[in-house]
């Protein structure tokens, strides 16, 4: 699966509670994906449980505020081709984004200090992919 | 470390002096004692005075991960208790999914030692290398899932992971558990050693990552596992559908081997109220799943009606519709999904306390206690009402509760009159719902495991699998060693025990090929045995330092003397005579001294365990 994002629609990554089994695979393979390695502090995706059977899930929605690139200070933060990219030489790890986003779909990399949000694993979508219960599935908003 | 896997790293913490240290693991030591259990088994012979009440300050809890803790492996979500039991008196160790695995590797550690007593109540926050301890006066006496909330609140951070005990646990029960979301470290009284040292919990936040040796070799290994575990229906169809409670019907119909009210007979008329059909088709909310675990057979239920309407619980597993199903004589799930949510909550093994709460249902009906002794309690089976109200009261150890606290072995002893011969336990520990008398490995297997009666270190599955003739008797003791071994290294690198429909009963290459992938140690089987082996002689070398020997590697007197008396395992049973030869061929097969049932010295050179070997002389 190969997927050219256009600028009229955005992908959204929609959560079934019901089916979620709260095993947070996709993290696992979110940060598998993107860093070689396991951790919850490096998955772009985060699954919280919540109570006996709900949970909260946090990801980049590709809001239309775009709360983050308006809270950037140093103007690191772009909306391209339906993804926030980050360019690393103009952020200086302020967190402002991170703070800003009402979503908590953004995190800074524990070493990097830099910001990291969901880039849809270039189409592939590991969270979706590696999901056993096919808890997550793949929608298309218009942009 | 040169090894993947590990971090290197053992916290150690007195909280009694509220003093922290560091551990350095070596890659000798890694590739010696794996993880998990290795650990523990090495790390708790060398740290605890054996002959110490459990309750002593000095005992030590030992939370450990595996190298799989935190990667993808599939079923890796767990993670690993061990201490001195205050119900065996011996070395115990309780495997439990949740984070919380993942969470200490994060934080940068294998492991957490903690020993000493708190002053007053407290928790633990690991924030990677920041360590406090907490007040936790205003959460005493709370339940568990509201002291992990609290926590969580407390912290400011949902994410982190907490593992706490309950009023049990406070209490002193002696088989209360630690409990993670909803899963625990269920058996041997692990949460009651945490409640003697006044510590109510651990809340732990890592912000490091986990890697593995050979990143393709794991890709290909999923892509295996993925292919392969479709064709084994146990795990790709029966347990993500029912869960473990699809176990009834078979054991109880096919097998007869379902132990029905106190183990009087092992075949319950009940059997349909309790089945996962009638569990999926009228109470299923939802499927659960620990970390990392693709079969999610943990199932949210739920009583729509009836009288006990209302009750809702994760779970209850095949087990505990054994002990406060059939054992107690109940046929109606909704008492048994109320009595598993209590034990959850507070914090007790359902296992222990439905098969105590059955011991006392059949001295009662004997006779051998009347009313005045259970406080006006009408204690017969099948009163389910009576079974619930006896959860909560063991968990505060009111009235007759207090007595259910102690477990089946120390009631039979206050009570007496013969009852010793029905006290459903070997070396304290309740036996669980896999029948010693129709599975023969399982009678070898309770009786020599270091934990007593506990059906995770023998397996039944290979026996009810076909995989090893159940009746058999010669080669009996190859099998249970073989299932032992597989259980010691599955609890070391920690994955879970369902795998082994997958991966074989007993320990094979598979397990070696998997370690070498995360570990990089490049293992061959051979020293994958010795590693096994090492871990069990380590375990029983605790265990005889305090006092176990071969005449304490026995059966419940009901078990080697009455067969079943009904069903399809009628007149099954294992005699003394019979248990003693496989104990000959057992003691034969480990290098333990027939007579006494200790690990010889030869034997334990030949592990690498020569300092063991000098230990156990100066007795």
């Amino acid at each position: 699966m190969s997927i050219v994002i256009s600028q009229q629609k955005k992908p959204f990554i929609r959560f079934d509670p019901q089916k979620c089994s709260f095993c947070k695979t996709c993290e696992l393979a979110c940060a598998k994906y993107h860093y070689g390695k396991y951790g919850a502090s490096i998955s772009r995706i985060t699954i919280v449980r919540r109570g006996m059977k709900t949970l909260k899930y946090f990801i980049c929605t590709r809001c239309e505020k775009k709360f983050c690139i308006n809270a950037c200070p140093k103007k690191a933060l772009s909306y391209i081709n339906g993804n926030i990219v980050v360019n690393e030489e103009l952020c200086d790890s302020c967190g402002k984004c991170v703070e800003a986003c009402p979503f908590h779909g953004i995190k800074l990399h524990p070493e990097t200090k830099k910001p990291i949000i969901c880039d849809t694993c270039n189409g592939e979508f590991q969270c979706i992919k590696s999901c056993p219960k096919n808890a997550l599935t793949l929608v298309w908003l218009s942009g | 470390m040169k090894y993947f896997g590990y971090k290197g790293k053992i916290l150690m913490i007195n909280l009694t002096t509220k003093k922290t240290s560091i551990l350095e693991i070596t890659d000798e030591f890694a590739r010696k004692y794996l993880g998990g259990n290795g650990f523990s088994a090495r790390l708790l012979f060398d740290m605890i005075d054996p002959r110490i009440d459990a309750f002593d300050p000095t005992n030590v809890i030992s939370i450990m991960t595996g190298p799989f803790q935190g990667t993808y492996m599939p079923t890796s979500g767990k993670y690993h208790v061990a201490s001195k039991s205050p119900l065996t008196n011996g070395f115990f160790d309780s495997i439990s999914g949740g984070y919380m695995g993942a969470e200490i590797k994060y934080a940068g550690y294998d492991g957490i030692l903690i020993t000493g007593r708190a002053e007053k109540p407290t928790y633990i926050f690991i924030d990677d290398d920041k360590i406090e301890f907490r007040s936790a006066e205003r959460l005493w006496g709370r339940l568990t899932s509201e002291t992990q909330e609290m926590i969580k609140e407390e912290i400011g951070d949902p994410t982190i992971s907490v593992s706490a005990i309950g009023p049990a646990g406070e209490n002193l029960v002696r088989y209360a558990c630690i409990i993670t979301e909803y899963r625990a470290a269920g058996r041997g009284g692990l949460g009651a050693v945490m409640g003697s040292k006044r510590l109510k919990a651990i809340a732990v936040r890592g912000s490091g990552t986990n890697e593995v040796a050979d990143p393709e070799g794991l890709e290909n290994w999923l892509k295996w596992y993925n292919e392969e575990s479709k064709k084994v229906p146990g795990i790709s169809s029966v347990l993500p559908t029912y869960g473990t409670p699809s176990l009834v019907s078979s054991i109880n119909n096919i097998f007869g081997a379902m132990g029905t009210r106190n183990h009087q007979t092992e075949y319950f008329e009940g059997w349909e109220g309790l089945c996962g059909e009638t569990l999926k088709k009228k109470y299923w909310d939802k499927d659960t799943a620990c970390p990392a675990c693709p079969i999610a057979c943990s199932k949210i239920f739920s009583v729509k009606e009836g009288k006990w309407k209302g009750a809702i619980s994760e779970g209850p597993d095949y087990e505990t519709i054994y002990s406060f199903g059939s054992m107690c004589g109940i046929s109606d799930v909704g008492a048994v999904i109320k009595a598993d949510n209590l034990c959850d909550e507070y914090g007790m093994d359902t296992i222990s306390c439905g098969v105590t709460i059955s011991f006392l249902m059949e001295c009662y009906e004997k006779g051998l206690i009347d009313k005045n002794f259970t406080g006006g309690i009408e204690l017969k089976f099948g009163n389910d009402d009576a079974m619930v109200d006896l959860v909560e009261k063991t968990a505060k150890r009111i009235g007759i509760g207090d007595l259910i606290a102690e477990g089946s072995l120390r009631a039979a002893r206050i009570i007496g009159k013969g009852s010793e011969r029905f006290a459903i336990q070997v070396k304290g520990l309740e036996i669980p719902g896999h029948s010693a008398r129709a599975l023969r490995g399982m009678a070898l297997g309770y009786a020599v495991a270091s934990r007593g009666g506990s059906h995770h270190d023998p397996r039944p599955t290979g026996e009810y699998a076909g995989a090893s003739d159940r009746k058999a008797v010669e080669g009996k003791a190859a099998w249970v060693i073989g299932t032992m071994q597989f259980t010691t290294i599955g609890d070391s690198m920690i994955i879970c025990h369902f795998l082994e429909r997958l991966l074989g009963f007993t320990l094979n290459p598979k397990h070696a090929e998997m370690i070498n992938i995360v570990t990089g140690f490049n293992y061959k089987f051979e020293e994958l045995v010795e590693v096994a082996e090492r871990i069990l002689d380590l375990e029983r070398a605790f265990n005889v330092r305090t006092g176990i020997r071969r005449k304490d590697d026995t059966l419940p007197r009901r078990f080697l003397e009455e067969p079943i008396p009904e069903g399809p395992s009628k007149g099954m049973y294992t005699d003394e005579q019979t248990l003693n030869k496989m104990l000959d061929d057992f003691y034969t097969l480990k290098g333990w001294d027939k007579r006494t049932g200790i690990p010889t010295k030869e034997k334990l050179i030949k592990i690498g365990l020569e300092d063991v070997a000098k230990e156990l002389e100066k007795l």
